[in-house]
Order: structure tokens, then sequence, then C-alpha cells
């Protein structure tokens, strides 16, 4: 029996093989730049022989005047889109459940899904195209008499148009867990309350909400890995000057740094300070899963 | 369910499908807008006029698209990259995914494996060791640079090892009973189990293959070389955004402000996607379901 | 029969004394030996123009980085980056192969490679920078080769020239640590001088003079949109899109499209410059109070719809230009012509001219930009023949562009970084004024090695499109056909006319149009909470708002860098 065992072992480790192979190439190797992180990098010199200067980077990026105002707009923005792409999902996959007509059921979950496919780069144009001027929002205001706006030159609501965006264009993709958690609620319990008088809103209330609370919790709990990215895919595709003040994250901000500023360490040093967060906080979300919900994420 | 037809409930099913209706609609509009766009003339779509339906009507810009080489040659590029890129990442993947969803005692390294793969998926060493490892494998520039050096997609494992984790386990006991080696239950028994979660990672793999412009941009040291993505990309938006124009790259700009041709290539692009999408749609439900959530 | 044959021979001697004269006339220049003297193979003793133009005795090999353009459709089928007319050129008379190392579109994604290249230490041999950060980030990670000798031994006498002709403010701008580390280029003043555009037929239908003061304009454009020039969506005044400025400032001083830069000098306002207050005292333009009164203005045009709603905000401001629904902006003077070529293919009698804005009191102040902004760089790892090929790959641009046959592109010249005299459009503006008035042919501008490279070339088409030798020429003065040759000279003969026929009162330059050691780090953070500032005050911030931008401004970091650049001002005078 245990020489079988041991025979099996080393089939597991054949099977890891490959992916593993692929992640030591592609991801491990490519590590070796965080060395960055820690010198005043010289690409004439390159990552050997460029100067140690410890944490000075890291400090320097405390010091800098707009790296409070980035994390806050990360944070707002991520967090915002975390609790929304909860909320709405999840009403919406309650009213679908309650549509009975299953054809159109079934073209109103394909076509919400669609969204999700459209990379940003294409969807910011729509989007902008949307808000604009002569755009969809403005048309319609206008029908009720309101004057026209600029929405997308409005700081004080550019986050939430961010947020609001993303979820629109995620719902229908987010929805799907929480509609394969509907098939599984007991249809016995509607049944007993409906005899019991219940009308529909009581029983969704009473009874399928309080068979969704596991899968929403860990959902939540998953999502805290994503409290530093607000999305850099979006914000850089839809912002422009006008908006600098809310709609800068850490990740534009890196990027600006690195390829545009050519700030090559200090944009090393922001990404790793991030990556480092967030991998404390997938720890932490996976020791709360396994230990409140006694569910393993990994 | 018939009986409680009462009138408040009548009047949720009507905002309820108003609602729905709403929803759908506005997520149907992006391409909706986008083919109207496509098929306007070009003055319209470029003085912003088309907001619900096309104004005016040309077929001028597939036209053009249909007698640029360029295009097509991306267009192959494109579907070389998802073929070869989904094909292996999702062999790779199973494959890791099967040990890495047994428990510790039937996989002594697994926690330390699976702590690895997390790494990787956080911690990147950033854009320019990346590139430079990437170029002393001498891959720059080659169809594999596109498929491997995007790195494994981790998450994925994950969706794939829970999958797994949730099958019932005495098929896999009887199996074992009956002889089979690991090789064979992976291959004989748990893939076939899986085929929603296996055919929901294989759509979100191909779409990120299909929809990734950036390592195409600088992997590839030309546009003859460029996946479609990457090809569409730097024709929609490549304007410097922090050096003021010279008078040649004006002009082009302003001859480049082609709504109509750019709205017609995104269109092409993302019809891919909707065909094969409905075919796979069916197992997203069981697939990401079982994959995320254990019950 | 007779007859022909002479012909034939006539034209074969004048296609001999053409190319003996510059290197051919048009298309390829063939291989002529005769216009390259040295192609013997003692190339290091050559001097003087000998060197310039020496064809190397066996083929030398250059990588290059280049942008190119996605859209482009005048490559011949066949034809490539890295074989083309101009690299054919390049291959027959001086023995230069061109190899293309890598290409990416013209803008963001090619300055993205640039990075990357510098980044990662691994610089082809010649590649333009399109900003002097990558430069100055390249010449301290020392990855550039030091040209200062090799430029004085190789470059032609014509470029070295037009060095001069800006009092050593470009060889100051292409060097690094005292050391030349880079082909700077140079482009003509005007550049930097922005005038206002106006729709002329739209002021005549009604009946309105042409605005000279900011009063006028206002006025002005309040009649375009409240008579619906054109239709509901008149915009009075384009501003600027979100990928261009309110204004030029030092570190981009020239050709911004579609920004206010009249408004702020007809307010005797320059933000965005470090002026010297005439005291000695340097200042940062943007803090002014004469800033402050034009924002307040431009602000009120915003309120009260003058200026498009959609500042700001749009994709490109060109496009509401190109769609005729504009009636004023602002702009350098290439903006007519080739900055909206659409306007004329959707209505050819949009007739657009160009004036300078004035104080109230009738002063024309200009800003003036720095010599140039883009440098060719030459890889430390380059040999010596390689960084000497492509110097005189830059000398052979010079000199021959314009014999090219440029009905390809000539972005397709490999390393393709402009010289051209300061006054190159004021020059040729009363030359070609000449021609048109029959005082001069054509032919007396044939002079290879001039400093107006350029104007032969112009004075052979200028009778072809332009139809009056008027003072003020309208739209329908000119020949749309060859849309090439019509853009120029619009731009040339309208665009440019206020700076070619009006002397301004008073030109501005900013004591510096570099980035001090503080600024490296500090100003990007300035910059954006300038760009964001300066945009919410016209779109309607209290003017409140612009004092606690001052505070601000000065407490992170703009105090310490404005004593840097005072520091730095003092030591040069």
């Amino acid at each position: 029996m245990k020489t079988k065992k041991t025979g099996i072992q080393k089939h597991y480790y054949l099977m890891m093989l490959p992916g593993m192979l692929w992640l030591l190439l592609f991801s491990i190797v490519p590590m070796f730049g965080i060395i960055m992180a820690f010198q005043d990098y010289n690409p004439g010199q390159g990552i050997l022989h460029s100067q140690w200067i410890g944490l000075e980077n890291f400090r320097y990026l405390f010091q800098l005047d707009d790296s409070k105002q980035v994390i806050i707009n990360t944070l707002i923005i991520s967090i915002g889109k975390i609790v929304l792409n909860l909320i709405v999902p999840l009403a919406f996959a309650l009213l679908l459940n309650e549509v009975r007509n299953l054809r159109y059921k079934k073209f109103v979950q394909t076509v919400v899904f669609i969204p999700h496919f459209l990379s940003w780069v294409i969807m910011a144009s729509i989007v902008i195209g949307i808000f604009g001027y002569n755009g969809v929002v403005n048309t319609i205001a206008g029908w009720f008499g309101a004057q026209p706006q600029l929405f997308m030159a409005d700081s004080s609501i550019f986050r939430e148009l961010l947020v609001g965006t993303e979820v629109w264009k995620e719902f229908g993709y987010n929805a799907v867990i929480f509609l394969a958690a509907l098939t599984s609620v007991n249809p016995n319990l509607y049944e007993a309350a409906a005899i019991d008088g219940a009308n529909r809103w009581q029983s969704m209330w009473h009874i399928t909400l309080p068979e969704l609370t596991p899968t929403i919790v860990l959902l939540g709990v998953l999502s805290l890995g994503n409290v530093l990215n607000a999305g850099f895919d979006q914000v850089y595709n839809l912002y422009n000057p006008l908006v600098y003040s809310t709609a800068d994250i850490l990740d534009t901000w890196i990027y600006r740094l690195g390829l545009q500023n050519l700030q090559f360490s200090l944009a090393t040093a922001a990404g790793l300070l991030k990556s480092a967060v967030s991998f404390i906080l997938i720890t932490v979300s996976y020791v709360l899963a396994y230990k409140f919900a006694d569910y393993r994420i990994f | 369910m018939v009986q409680n037809k009462t009138l408040g409930s009548r009047i949720f099913d009507i905002v309820n499908t108003i609602i729905l209706t709403i929803l759908t609609l506005s997520c149907l509009y992006p391409l909706w807008y986008t083919f109207s766009l496509s098929i306007s003339v070009k003055s319209a779509a470029n003085a912003g006029l088309v907001t619900f339906y096309p104004i005016g009507f040309s077929l001028a810009s597939y036209r053009e698209i249909m007698s640029d080489i360029k295009f097509f040659n991306s267009f192959w590029i494109s579907i070389q990259r998802v073929v070869l890129g989904t094909g292996l990442s999702l062999i790779a993947m199973i494959m890791m995914a099967y040990p890495l969803s047994k428990s510790k005692q039937e996989f002594k390294a697994r926690d330390i494996f699976m702590w690895i793969v997390i790494f990787c998926m956080l911690f990147n060493g950033g854009l320019i060791p990346w590139y430079l490892t990437v170029k002393s494998y001498h891959l720059l520039d080659t169809i594999w640079a596109l498929v491997l050096a995007g790195g494994l997609p981790v998450f994925n494992v994950i969706l794939l090892m829970n999958f797994f984790r949730n099958l019932p386990a005495d098929i896999e006991e009887a199996a074992v009973i009956d002889g089979a080696g690991p090789w064979r239950i992976l291959f004989g028994i748990v893939v076939p189990c899986s085929l929603p979660v296996i055919a929901t990672v294989t759509l979100f793999t191909g779409v990120y293959h299909w929809n990734e412009f950036f390592n195409g941009l600088i992997l590839m040291s030309d546009a003859s070389k460029y996946p479609l993505q990457t090809y569409i990309q730097q024709l929609v938006v490549s304007i410097p955004s922090d050096t003021t124009l010279t008078p040649d790259q004006y002009k082009r700009l302003s001859e480049l402000s082609n709504k109509s041709l750019n709205a017609a290539k995104v269109f092409i692009a993302i019809t891919p996607v909707l065909i094969v999408y409905p075919f796979l749609q069916k197992y997203f439900v069981t697939g990401i379901m079982l994959g995320a959530v254990k019950e | 029969m007779k007859r022909r044959i002479l012909a034939i021979v006539l034209i074969g001697v004048l296609a001999i004394v053409a190319v003996a004269c510059s290197s051919g006339d048009t298309t390829e220049p063939s291989s002529d030996e005769s216009n390259n003297p040295a192609t013997t193979d003692t190339t290091s003793e050559l001097t003087g123009d000998a060197a310039a133009f020496q064809k190397f005795p066996e083929p030398v090999d250059v990588h290059i980085g280049m942008s190119v353009d996605p859209t482009d459709k005048t490559l011949p089928s066949g034809d490539s980056a890295e074989n083309n007319q101009y690299t054919r050129y390049l291959k027959d008379n001086y023995n230069i192969n061109v190899i293309v190392d890598w290409t990416a579109a013209q803008g963001n994604n090619y300055n993205q490679k640039v990075s990357l290249a510098i980044a990662s230490g691994n610089l082809p041999d010649g590649l333009i920078a399109n900003d002097r950060t990558y430069m100055v980030k390249a010449a301290k990670s020392g990855l550039l080769y030091d040209i200062t000798e090799l430029f004085d031994k190789t470059a032609s006498s014509q470029v070295k020239e037009i060095m001069d002709s800006t009092d050593g403010r470009a060889m100051e701008n292409a060097s690094y640590d005292g050391k030349m580390v880079s082909l700077p280029n140079i482009t003509v003043d005007t550049d930097g001088v922005h005038v206002m555009l106006i729709r002329k037929d739209w002021l005549d239908k009604l009946n309105l003079p042409v605005p000279k003061t900011l009063s006028d304009i206002e006025k002005t454009a309040r009649a375009f949109v409240d008579n619906k020039m054109a239709g509901d969506n008149t915009i009075g005044i384009v501003g600027p899109d979100k990928n261009s400025y309110p204004y030029c400032t030092f570190l981009m001083s020239s050709n911004n499209a579609h920004g206010f830069d009249p408004v702020f000098q007809a307010m005797d306002a320059y933000p965005g410059y470090w002026v010297d207050d005439g005291t000695g005292k340097v200042t940062y333009g943007t803090l002014s109070p004469n800033t402050k009164k034009t924002l307040e203005i431009l602000a009120k045009w915003y309120k009260e719809g003058l200026i498009d709603p959609e500042m700001g905000t749009r994709d490109s401001s060109a496009e509401p230009v190109n769609a005729n629904q504009a009636g004023i902006f602002f702009g350098p003077w290439w903006s007519l012509g080739y900055g909206n070529g659409d306007s004329f293919k959707n209505d050819p009698n949009a007739n657009w001219q160009a004036y300078p804005v004035y104080t109230d009191d009738g002063k024309w102040n200009v800003h003036m930009k720095t010599v140039g902004t883009t440098y060719t760089l030459i890889s430390k790892d380059a040999s010596e023949d390689v960084a000497k090929a492509i110097i005189i790959m830059n000398n052979a641009l010079v000199r021959d562009e314009a014999t090219f046959d440029t009905s390809v592109a000539i972005g397709w010249y490999p390393l393709r970084n402009v010289m051209a005299a300061a006054d190159e459009c004021e020059y040729e503006y009363k030359e070609l004024y000449k021609v048109l008035r029959g005082e001069t042919q054509p032919e007396d501008y044939n002079k290879p090695n001039s400093l107006y490279k350029l104007m032969y070339a112009d004075a052979k088409i200028v009778k072809d499109v332009v139809k009056s030798t008027n003072d003020e020429l309208n739209v329908q003065d000119f020949d749309q056909t060859n849309t090439g040759n019509f853009q120029r000279m619009y731009a040339i003969l309208v665009g440019d006319r206020p700076y070619a026929t009006v002397t301004p009162d008073k030109k501005v330059y900013s004591v510096t149009y570099n980035q001090t050691d503080i600024m490296e780090r500090k100003w990007a953070n300035l910059k954006k909470l300038e760009d964001e500032t300066i945009l919410k005050i016209i779109l309607g911030e209290p003017s409140s708002t612009f004092d606690d931008f001052v505070q601000k401004w000065k407490a992170q970091g703009g105090d310490e860098i404005t004593a840097e650049v005072q520091a730095e001002y003092d030591k040069n005078k």
C-alpha cells in the first residue's frame, strides 16, 4: 500500500510539471526584476550593477504629494466596485429568478453577458459616446427638459461613473454564480411558504435570500484580494486631465511613472508594494473563509 | 403556483419585465451602437451625430476592410493564438489542477505548490524584466511569444481545482478499486465529468487570448506580426498623450478619425466571440458555480 | 524622327545636369558617382562636405527602430520599411544598409517601444526620441554615443548652417553634460506662434469685420452661435481635447492645436512659461494675475456657450472643425491646410483665414518656442562607421528632401528628423508671392545645398495651385485637386500669413525649455495639478480655486523648482 502511494505521488509531480515549468519560465524567472525596487536602476549598467539604495524608493513614494490621493482613489473605486458587484448582480439574479417565461429568461441571461466580452479599449469609446454631449444619456435627459451635462469632465462624479460602468459591464457575468446558487434552492421551501400564504416578496426575502447568504459572504471575502485593483484598462481608457484628481489610481500612476516618466525603479517599488498588500489580503481572506465558512478558497 | 396570481404579483411581473428589458437593451446597445456607426456615412459618424440609429447608409467601411490584407493577416494570427494558447494552457491547467485538488494527505507537496501558484498570481517582476526574459528565450516575433509569454492563467487553475474537488469521491474510488492509475482517472473519469467547467475555462482563456493587445505590441517587432486586437488598437487609440503633435502626426490623425471604419473593424473583431459564446453558454452556470463555490 | 532623337538626347543631358547639381530631380536618385566624390577607401581623411556625403567602400549596416503610419497607403506593394525608394537611395549613394529592427505606430505605441528600449538598455543603432526626457534618461544611463567630434567632422555645411541659425540653442539641446549625444531636430519658429483661425465666409455672411481683440472675438463667436451658422450644434470657439492643452508650456512649446494661446497672449499672460519679470527675477507664468484674468474671460465665454461645451473631453477637437461645425479655433500656421483638410473636402468653400489676436492697445504678443523637441539617438554600441552613417543619413535628408518623389510618404525615410531654417515658412511666403507675380522664376531657386531646402519644389507647384495674386487669398483662389500640394500652399500662404506679414510687438521666450533636476521627480505631479485646475476654472469652478492652486503649487515643490530655475538662469547670464 505504501509503495503504491509514493508511486502515485510521482505521477502527481509529473502532472504538475508542464504547468510549473510554464510558471517558472514566464512568471518566476522575470521576478528577478523585483530587485529594481531596491536600486536606482540604470539601464546602462543593468540590474546586476545598478546602485543599491535600500528602501529609498519606498520612502520617496510616501513622500510624493499625490501618492495619498492615488491610494484614496484606488480604495474608493475598488471598494465601490466590490460592494456593487455583489449587490447589483444579486438583485438582478433575484429578479430574473422570478421570470416565468423560460425563453425570455434565457434570452436576457444570454444578452447581459455580452458586455463582459468587450475589452475596455472598445468599451471606452462607447462609454464616452453614451455620456457625451449628444450621447444617449443627455438625449434622454433632454426629453425631460434637463440641460445637457458634460459627465466625463466632472471630477466630482467620475469615480461613480467608473464604478457604475464597470458594474453595468459585468453584472451579467457576476450574476451567474447567484443564478447557479438559486437553482439549488429546494423548491419544496417555496411551496411550503405559498401554502402558509406568503407572497412573492416575502418568500424572496425569507427563503431565497437566506439561502444565498453563504454565497454572498464567500464572494465578498474572496474579493478582498482585489482591494488595490481599481481596474487599469478601464481608467486608462476613460480618464482625461479634468478628472485626474479623482480618477488617478495606483495602476495608472505606476504606469505613468514607469513608461512615461521613465522612473523604472519607482514604478517597480510601487508595483511590489501593491503585490505585497494584495498577498496579505488574500491570505487574510483565506484564513477568514476557512475559519468562518469552513471553505478553502484554494 | 398558479393560485397566487394576485394583483400585486401581476404588477410585480410587469415592473420586473420592464426593468429586465431595460437592462437587456442597455447591454445590447454597445453592439448596436458600434454597428450603427460602422454603416453610417463617415461625416455623420465623425460629427458625433450617431446615437440611436445609423445616419445615412454606407458599406464603404466594410468594403475598405475587405481590401485590407493586414487586417486578415492579423485575424489569422489571432486565430492561431487562440487555438494554440487555449489548447496548451487547457492541458497544462487540467494536469495541474488535478493533483492540487487532492488533500495534503494524498499529495504531500500540494500546499507548497498551491502557495507558489498563488504567489505567481499576485507578484510579477514588472514589464521590463519580463520583456528581457522573453527576449532571452528568443521568442520575440514568434507566435509562441503570444501563446506562452502571458503566463498561465492561474485563476482558471483555481476554478478547475475547485470543480475537481467537488466531484463525488465515490466515482474515483471505484476506479481505483478497478486498478486505474492517476492518468486514467484524470482523463478517463475526471475530465469527462467536468465538461461544464472545462467549457467555461476554455471560453475564458480563449476570450483572453482574443482580446489581449498589449503583449502583441511589446513582443512583436512590426504590425505584420500583430494579433487582431493590437492591430485595431493602434488604429483606434494611438494618439500621443504627452507630446504635442507635429504637422505630420496631425495630418495623420485627422485622416485617421474615421469613426465609421474603426467601428466596422471593432464589429468584425467581436463577431467570432459572439458566435462561439452561445454554444458554450449552457455550461456556464454549472461550470462557474461548482468551480467557485462549494455546496 | 530626328527631332525625337534630339529631344531624347536633350532630356538626357538635362537629366545629367540636374543629377550633378543636386542628387536627381524626382523619384529615386540613382547611384551617381559624380555626386559622391568620395568613393575611395581612405574615408578617414575626408573633410568638409566630401566627408558629409561620402560613400562607404563596404556596406554599412544601420539597425534602427522606426515609427510608422499604420494607415499609410503610399508605399508601393512589395516595398517595406526596410526596402523602399529611400533606403535604396541610401544604399545606392552611400552604401548604407538600413535594417529595421522594429516598427510601431506613431504616437503612444512608438513612445512605449522607445521607453522599453531604453529601460532594457537595448537601443538599436539609431532611434528617434520624441521627447527630451527620453534623450536625457538614455544619456544619463550612458547609452548614447558621444558624437561631439564625429559631428564636427561629418555633418554637412548645410546642417551646420542650420544649427548655427539657432545661436547655439540647438547644440545645447542636443547635448548632455557638455557632450553632444544626439542630433536635434530644428523646426520652424512659426510652429510656436499661435494665431486665430476663423471662418471668413461666416463673417461675410453676417457682415462682420475680422475680430482683432478679445472683446471682438467674444461678439463674433456670439454672432456665430446665435445665428446658428452650422445649425443647432454650432460651436463658436473650439477648445482643447483630452490630448491637447489649453496653452503651450516650456516643455511643449510648439504646435498646440486648439489651445487658447492667443487669448492669453492678448492679455500679456504667458502661462506654462518661465518668464523674467523684467528685474531678473524668474516667475512661473501660470501664477500671474494676468493668467487669472484671462481664465476669468475664458470661463465667462464657456458659461455663455461660446466655447465648445465638450472641451477637454473630446477624443479629438479636429472632429468639429473638420465637420464644419465651428467658427473659430486657435493653432499654429499648419492648422489650416494640413490641420483641417477634411473641412475643405466637406465644404470646398469653407473660407478659413488666419489672423493675429491683439491686446486692447493693439499690440501683438507671441510666445516663442524652443528649437526642436525630437532627437536622433545613436547607441553607444554602434561602431564609428555606423554613427557616421547616421549623421550622413541626416545630411542627405536635409540636402535632398525636396528632390524626393514624395508620392511615397517622406515618413518612410529612415531616422527622419526634420531640420529646417527657423524662418523657412516666412521666407517661402515672400518668395512664393514673387513667383506668383512673375517677379522670379522657379528655376531661380534651383540651388543645391540651400538653407531653404523645400523652396525650389514649392516654387514649381505654386502657380498650379494658386490662381490669384491678391494679398489675401481666399479658398476659392486655390485648386484643390492635388491634396498634398493644396494643403502645403494653404498652410504657408494663408496659415502663416500673420507671422510672415505682421511683426510681433513682443516675443517672449521661456527662461528654460528643459527640466531641471528637481523637476524630474516633482514636475509630473505639479503638471497634473495645473492641467486639471486650469481646465476646471474654464469650465466654471470659482476663481478662488485659482488662489488655492497657487498656494498648493508653491507648497508642493513649485517654490523649490522656481529657486532652481532662478539659480540656473543667474548662472547663464
